[in-house]
């Protein structure tokens, strides 16, 4: 179950938060995502000795708390996108492919020339593809 | 749309019209560069970025890549386009060979062009995390090349 999916600017400005649980946990949201830009300039500022990583876009698992899990992206464009996620189980390769729809859905809300760049995304298409990327990992990990 | 920046728009002030064709171009090369980079891998270093530039970028806008790179390894680069593909179908006007220098309008004109691929050069460096300033020279028609000056 996917409890949130951000995106976050290069300036570590949030361009979108979209929660997709029932409580209002706007706020602890918005934490835990801010807690996650820290893990993600680490692993990036720090060449760790996998070298590899440096060139990844995909970031992997960043931390595991009590229940939920955070996934990372990072593009090149140093634009962040972050995933909230309370599953036990989830295969590296669903949440990768779940990465790839997020990234092309948000590069074709950026390249609407009515965005400006750095501030919110205000796109309702944006927002209705978001939603259908979510409901089909829910459906692909259940079924 | 270059044409109607400059003569409509802001006919009186080239320099304004030049400015705002420069942004324009910024704009879509900052959205462009997001597009391209989608699949790659990031990028280690500056060097890294100017030649996906050179071939991959260059190879989506204008189905070719750059010609020539060079480089002063202090920050400065020089792309240069043997045949600029949005070049190639301007007419010089033969008339205007004066030794003023000023070489009629057809300079004038060009130059506003080529605006628009200095801002786009920009706008994808600078989205990449590289600020720069691109001046574009086109003294040989449609031999053509822009200068990147990295500021560190």
């Amino acid at each position: 179950m996917i409890a949130s999916v951000a995106v976050v600017g290069h300036q570590n400005n949030p361009l979108y938060l979209q929660s997709f649980t029932n409580a209002n946990d706007a706020l602890k949201l918005h934490h835990i995502v801010h807690c996650s830009l820290d893990v993600i300039d680490e692993r990036v500022n720090n060449p760790k000795r996998s070298v590899s990583t440096l060139n990844e876009s995909y970031l992997g698992l960043l931390y595991p708390t009590e229940s939920y899990k955070v996934y990372g992206y990072l593009s090149n464009t140093k634009a962040k996108f972050l995933v909230v996620t309370t599953d036990l189980d989830v295969k590296d390769a669903d949440i990768r492919s779940f990465f790839r729809r997020f990234h092309a859905a948000y590069v074709d809300a950026v390249s609407n020339p009515f965005h400006v760049p750095e501030k919110k995304i205000v796109s309702r298409t944006f927002a209705q593809r978001v939603s259908g990327i979510v409901k089909a990992f829910a459906a692909g990990t259940n079924g | 749309m270059v044409s109607a920046y400059g003569r409509r728009f802001y006919a009186t002030k080239p320099e304004l019209a030049a400015h705002r064709i420069e942004a324009i171009g910024y704009q879509v090369g900052h959205q462009l560069i997001e597009r391209y980079t989608m699949e790659r891998p990031r990028f280690n270093d500056h060097l890294e970025v100017i030649k996906f530039i050179c071939k991959d970028f260059w190879q989506e806008l204008f189905k070719k890549q750059i010609d020539n790179l060079k480089t002063n390894h202090k920050g400065t680069f020089v792309l240069q386009d043997n045949n600029f593909r949005w070049l190639t179908r301007i007419s010089i006007d033969p008339s205007s060979d004066n030794n003023d220098g000023s070489q009629g309008s057809s300079s004038e004109a060009t130059n506003l062009l080529l605006y628009f691929p200095c801002g786009i050069i920009r706008g994808a460096l600078s989205n990449l995390g590289i600020p720069c300033a691109v001046s574009a020279d086109s003294s040989n028609l449609p031999f053509c090349s822009f200068m990147v000056r990295i500021k560190a």
